[in-house]
């Protein structure tokens, strides 16, 4: 499922670091809904806060077509909706265990 | 004066059959021909309605009082007794028809006031948001609406929506309590039904690009379904719990994976809950920044660009919406699923027949 994407060395390193990561704008409450959910999981994610300016730049750069999207395990989950419809399948929870943001 | 009145079979005042002179229709068809008219004396709409043994002297009457010389003349020729009873008698018929002239403008005025009332109440109510607000009610289109035409026209297709809704219902309830339909058949209407609540958020979403405040309003919904209300619609959480009991028998398995539905569902609702609070509360500083100076534009302009996110929140609790619905058909057999669904769609009919019920109960007089 990982795609060869470039993106930013910071957020390289964030996203290879961290179990989960959320890339979203500052001050954006989607990404506060992103981060909430993930918290109210158990998950603890790192969060990439983007500039209004540097918005379109990191959007191509994830090829994305906009911001919050998600990173778990170091590689891409996908943006609010995908993230929204993975935790309804049941899909989400399992994922996270796998990356080590979930000990229970 | 006029040839068309001296006439008492002229078609432009008296149609052919004999109308009785109570007749409203008759009399304001009267009183309006003679709105342009100066000689609106009661002698000449009297000439229209009077007795059939005075249609004979029309022509006589009509020419004594409007005080054509000859006519006295002619009148004069006649014996005097049988002159003074006709005069008598139109005099008599005339102050008859001046009375009920007086009596129908009185209607006409007391309908006038009720109607300005009526009005009145009406947009208190809607202003209150008592209004139902749903395009099946017998009404026009709701205050937005006529604001609008993005909205007037969502309204309308949302109408069609709750009468389509409301046939395959019908057919649903009939195809479930009749023991030959197979689950092929079942299928296609669970199939139909969850393609019918798509459309929905698709209508939807493109109304929340002309007005998102509407939507979050919830005012093309009733009063009792907005009661309910979560940003923008129905709770999935709450939609699981008003179906659970109708699904039964489940298996373990079923009711297993239908908790986690439930609990999963719980968890993206709090976090939306959580985003809206957290828009609240930069919307809410954005607009009140530097209160007291009078000029509002860069405040009220900078929180407009956070609306934005405000048709996301709509457009993601849709999206809830929409993956719990098919999350639950996926975990259910054909059958239940369609059980499910007529139980849902009752749901909301019930929901709209309490909001009728409560706006149509009779109010005590204050």
């Amino acid at each position: 499922m990982q795609e060869a994407i470039k993106i930013p060395a910071s957020l390289r390193r964030m996203v290879a670091e961290s179990a989960v990561v959320v890339v979203g704008r500052r001050g954006c409450c989607m990404s506060h809904v992103a981060k909430r959910l993930l918290q109210g999981l158990g998950a603890n994610p790192a969060v990439f806060e983007v500039d209004d300016k540097c918005e379109d730049d990191v959007l191509v750069e994830l090829r994305a077509a906009e911001l919050p999207v998600v990173f778990v395990g170091g590689r891409w989950l996908g943006g609010l909706d995908r993230i929204m419809a993975s935790h309804i399948t049941g899909e989400l929870t399992p994922l996270l265990k796998q990356a080590g943001a979930l000990w229970l | 004066m006029n040839p068309t009145m001296m006439n008492s079979t002229s078609t432009q005042f008296v149609p052919s059959r004999r109308m009785g002179i109570y007749e409203p229709i008759h009399q304001m068809s009267m009183w309006g021909d003679f709105k342009g008219n100066n000689c609106l004396d009661a002698s000449t709409p009297m000439i229209l309605e009077v007795d059939p043994k005075l249609d004979n002297q029309s022509e006589d009457t009509s020419h004594g009082t409007v005080g054509h010389s000859n006519k006295y003349d002619q009148e004069a020729s006649k014996p005097p007794d049988k002159v003074l009873r006709r005069l008598a008698q139109n005099r008599e018929a005339a102050r008859k028809s001046r009375l009920r002239k007086k009596a129908y403008v009185q209607q006409l005025e007391s309908s006038k006031l009720r109607l300005i009332q009526l009005e009145q109440e009406l947009g208190r109510a809607r202003q209150q948001g008592m209004y139902t607000g749903s395009a099946l009610d017998a009404s026009p289109l709701s205050y937005a609406g006529s604001m609008n035409p993005g909205i007037a026209t969502f309204e309308l297709e949302y109408g069609h929506w709750v009468e389509e809704q409301d046939r395959q219902l019908a057919d649903l309830r009939n195809a479930l309590q009749s023991t030959e339909t197979g689950d092929v058949e079942l299928r296609i209407f669970v199939d139909g039904g969850l393609r019918h609540y798509c459309d929905l958020f698709k209508m939807k979403a493109t109304a929340a690009k002309t007005d998102v405040f509407y939507l979050m309003s919830g005012m093309w919904k009733t009063s009792g379904e907005r009661f309910f209300f979560w940003i923008g619609g129905f709770r999935p959480s709450e939609l699981l719990k008003v179906l659970l009991p109708h699904l039964e028998p489940l298996t373990e398995q079923q009711r297993l994976d239908l908790g986690n539905l439930a609990q999963s569902c719980q968890q993206a609702e709090d976090a939306l809950s959580q985003g809206m609070d957290r828009l609240h509360q930069i919307l809410g500083a954005a607009i009140a920044k530097q209160l007291g100076e009078g000029n509002y534009l860069p405040q009220v302009g900078a929180a407009i660009e956070k609306l934005d996110d405000l048709a996301r929140f709509v457009g993601q609790a849709d999206h809830l919406r929409q993956e719990t619905l098919q999350q639950i058909s996926r975990i259910l057999t054909t059958r239940q699923a369609a059980r499910g669904l007529l139980a849902l769609g009752e749901y909301f009919q019930r929901l709209r027949a309490l909001s009728s019920l409560w706006s149509s109960r009779p109010r005590e007089s204050s």
